[in-house]
């Protein structure tokens, strides 16, 4: 477009009366239309009021707030929970703070000038999430959780000045924020058993990305990557042997934070497997390429429900006798299967998404597969798949719900445990029903809109 | 040479899991004396199915699987046809200049789009039906017919009545006079583009044969004196079961309810995004070749819009048909319920999913072919 394109004037803006006309009562359809909608929506509207403000026994959720958030979880370990939430808000912080850094460091290079997101635009992207958690923290009516939510704004608010700091330490921070996520997780689940490895894992990628390997020749600079991986991994396990300390195992947990937990957990265990899964349904290794498609499609033929139940019924005899499995482990694998086939194929479409050119050209520039897969193909391609892979995220949190029908006591199931107390037995239903669905629905809405709005933002499907 | 010891190492990989797997799993079952064989198919279920009579607790366990298949259908075929009549209706809703009514199909549409499935077949299950406003079935509200006496809906927090069809005579005889009747529409339209393309007279295709198979219709009903009848919904003599119509339980009617609601969301965001993806230069265009807006959308718009939509709802159809199985949560008898109840009732629960997972699987491959049919008659046919 050239500089001398002018706009447009303004359409002159309508009176309210005009609007009414135009936008209602257009023509005698259109008017029709309108009269039976407002008639519905009054009396709709004057239901839903009765229901929320005069005959709603909403004492069913502000007495079993905890439980609706926490269900089981043992209340003298309720302090685990508290540090979580707190570690939870500074690690996000960090980690929205670094996203918007990357995007202030993209917006220099093209010569523009980069606007952090203000307060009120916050606001409005999570007004759904804010809205929940603060009629939560109404009805809750103590000054403890309000306490515990702001302490957590507050961190978060801290974390996301990292967007100031320069861009060397973009990287760094992304490790800070994993591993603030990952005590965030640990804070509750212990740090004693296996809990090192997610961690060594973390700080090994890190250290392999950071070495400084760029001016070393190509065989000394996989050993120096290798040897600060081990390095770290070391550091990891020699500190871990020192903090070891049980913790509330994810089999006690429930309510809501067993719900985002557990879809969090599955979608963490999946996207590797997907990765793996997606790369090899695109390899040129015909044996690789059939053992993936009969994967993918096997498991996207059937419903989530068949793989609870392969995990509820089957999944303790195809473990060698003795082990057993709490059935919150066997739904993540359940889970995790079905996830991975899904994610494979979001990865798949990313893959197909770059032109052949870019492969070809690192090739031509004498680049091995491996080399061109993590230097050109996979950037790209999962820039390109994160929206849909926000969307893989918010169904796995809808389908989280099906915890319900295998008997673990999610969001859902704590209905189960205030019904089964004698004041609500065979009241309250709609109103718990209600509010289970709203806090799905405010949680889903928020990250759809986010997915939306990301995927403006990186031009995907936009020429 | 390194290409084909990757493949044998990934092949190999990949049996040593799943052998490792199913050696685990078979010395188990027998440790445990678990039978292994699917012989249990042929077996006595040794339970019964609620509203549905005709099975019995000696009936094998075969026909149990038969009567999950014809339910889970069941509930896939109305859900299906109540999510796309409301997602077309919604969808469009959604674009129209109506400020109401596209704002109240948007907010419909964020609204069952972000919830699970599931809360919502359960608030119709607990909160309409089972703790719900509903009067018992004994003392269900009759809804009648204005200005007459039969009853139009019988609704209970049990089950709901719906008038249904009656045979009264000869039912084949007056399916073979339609079948007649189609196979002469289906003339009768070709002759109409024959005629069309020969001499430019216009055709009106649709209308001869819509009139070729009303008449039929009309007249093979008359000549036979009626062979089927509406029948009201009513309840039998001591009010506890519904006599005639059409009955629907209610397991049947949270789900297919629920899962109507869930995928006219989704379908509405379908049909929207693709009569806005057909560029707006065609509708410009129509309107130079002084088309009106009936012939816009019905031979410019639609047809691209349609290209696009179809694939998509197509495998909305299919996500409804396996979402069916959370008919477990309100004990609709689907296939997931019954499958449930069986191994709960000792049946072998290998076996019992194995065959469960087989009829979904075949379902999905049913719809994939049709979707790919679909999709090859659709695609666009350029030089």
């Amino acid at each position: 477009m050239t500089a001398t394109a002018e706009r447009a004037p303004a359409p002159p803006r309508a009176s309210p009366l005009g609007w009414i006309k135009e936008r209602l009562f257009r023509n005698v359809w259109s008017g029709f239309v309108s009269v039976v909608l407002i008639a519905v929506v009054a009396y709709m509207g004057y239901r839903a009021f009765a229901f929320v403000f005069i005959n709603g026994q909403w004492d069913a959720i502000s007495r079993n707030l905890a439980n609706f958030m926490i269900g089981r979880f043992p209340r003298d370990q309720i302090w685990r929970l508290v540090a979580q939430i707190l570690l939870l808000g500074l690690g996000l912080g960090v980690g929205a703070g670094t996203a918007s850094g990357t995007a202030r460091d993209k917006a220099e290079e093209s010569g523009l000038t980069y606007e952090p997101p203000t307060l009120l635009g916050t606001l409005r992207r999570f007004w759904s999430l804010i809205a929940f958690v603060v009629v939560i923290l109404f009805m809750a009516g103590t000054r403890g959780p309000w306490l515990v939510a702001g302490g957590a704004v507050v961190l978060g608010y801290i974390g996301w000045q990292s967007w100031r700091l320069p861009r060397t330490v973009r990287l760094l921070s992304w490790l800070v924020t994993g591993l603030l996520l990952l005590a965030a997780f640990q804070v509750v689940s212990g740090t004693d058993g296996l809990a090192w490895v997610p961690v060594a894992l973390v700080v090994a990628m890190a250290a392999w990305l950071v070495v400084p390997v760029d001016r070393l020749d190509s065989p000394w600079r996989q050993l120096a990557g290798l040897g600060a991986a081990a390095a770290g991994v070391a550091i990891v396990y020699l500190i871990y042997q020192e903090i070891a300390a049980p913790g509330v195992g994810w089999d006690q947990w429930s309510g809501m934070n067993l719900t985002l937990w557990w879809s969090a957990i599955v979608i963490t265990l999946a996207f590797p497997a997907g990765l793996l899964l997606g790369l090899a349904r695109r390899s040129s290794l015909p044996a690789l390429r059939y053992l993936a498609t009969t994967y993918i499609e096997l498991i996207r033929g059937v419903p989530l429900i068949t793989l609870l139940f392969m995990g509820e019924f089957i999944l303790g005899f195809m473990l060698p006798a003795g082990t057993s499995l709490s059935s919150i482990s066997r739904s993540i694998a359940a889970g995790t299967l079905f996830t991975a086939a899904y994610v494979a194929e979001i990865i798949r479409g990313g893959l197909q998404s770059l032109p052949l050119g870019q492969t070809e050209a690192g090739q031509a520039l004498g680049m091995g597969t491996p080399v061109i897969l993590r230097k050109i193909v996979l950037p790209q391609a999962l820039r390109a798949v994160i929206p849909a892979m926000v969307g893989q995220f918010i169904s796995l949190f809808k389908d989280s719900s099906l915890l319900f029908i295998i008997g673990v006591t999610d969001f859902l199931r704590v209905r189960a445990i205030v019904h089964a107390q004698p004041d609500f037995r065979v009241v309250a239903h709609a109103e718990t029903l209600v509010f289970v669905a709203i806090g799905f629905w405010a949680i889903a809405y928020a990250m759809s809109r986010e997915s939306q709005r990301l995927e403006r933002k990186l031009g995907v499907g936009v020429r | 040479m390194l290409r084909g010891v990757g493949q044998v190492v990934a092949l190999a990989a990949g049996a040593a899991v799943v052998w490792w797997l199913l050696s685990n799993l078979i010395t188990n079952l027998n440790r445990s004396g678990i039978p292994t064989d699917f012989g249990f198919l042929t077996r006595p279920t040794q339970f019964t199915i609620a509203y549905a009579p005709a099975f019995e607790a000696r009936s094998p366990v075969w026909q149990m699987v038969l009567v999950g298949i014809k339910n889970t259908l069941l509930a896939g075929f109305v859900g299906i046809l109540l999510a796309s009549v409301l997602g077309l209706v919604v969808g469009i809703a959604r674009l129209s200049e109506n400020w109401l009514a596209s704002r109240l199909a948007t907010v419909f549409v964020e609204f069952f789009r972000n919830i699970p499935p599931l809360v919502v077949i359960i608030f119709f299950g607990a909160a309409v039906f089972t703790f719900g406003p509903l009067p018992v079935l004994s003392e269900a509200i009759e809804i009648s017919v204005p200005g007459s006496s039969d009853t139009l809906l019988l609704l209970s927090n049990d089950r709901w009545g719906i008038p249904g069809f009656v045979s009264r005579g000869d039912v084949p005889a007056y399916l073979g006079v339609l079948v007649v009747g189609l196979a002469v529409a289906a003339l009768l339209w070709i002759w109409r583009t024959r005629v069309n393309l020969s001499i430019g007279e216009p055709h009106h295709r649709v209308l001869w044969s819509l009139a070729a198979l009303l008449a039929f219709a009309v007249l093979g009903y008359v000549v036979l004196g009626g062979p089927f009848g509406i029948e009201w919904p009513s309840l039998s003599e001591n009010r506890r079961v519904i006599a005639s119509g059409f009955a629907m339980n209610w397991g049947f009617l949270a789900l297919t309810g629920a899962l109507a609601l869930y995928t006219a969301s989704h379908i509405a965001e379908i049909v929207r995004g693709s009569i806005q993806a057909v560029p707006k230069g065609q509708t410009e265009a129509s309107s130079a070749l002084a088309l009106n807006g009936f012939q816009r959308y019905r031979f410019v718009v639609l047809p691209q819009a349609m290209r696009i939509a179809v694939p998509p709802m197509i495998n909305q159809f299919l996500n409804l048909i396996k979402n069916t199985s959370l008919g477990v949560a309100v004990a609709y008898a689907e296939l997931a319920t019954l499958t449930r109840i069986s191994i709960g009732n000792g049946r072998p629960a290998v076996q019992s999913i194995v065959v469960m997972m087989v009829v979904y699987l075949a379902f999905s491959l049913t719809i994939s072919v049709i979707l790919n049919v679909v999709n090859r008659r659709l695609q666009l046919v350029t030089r």
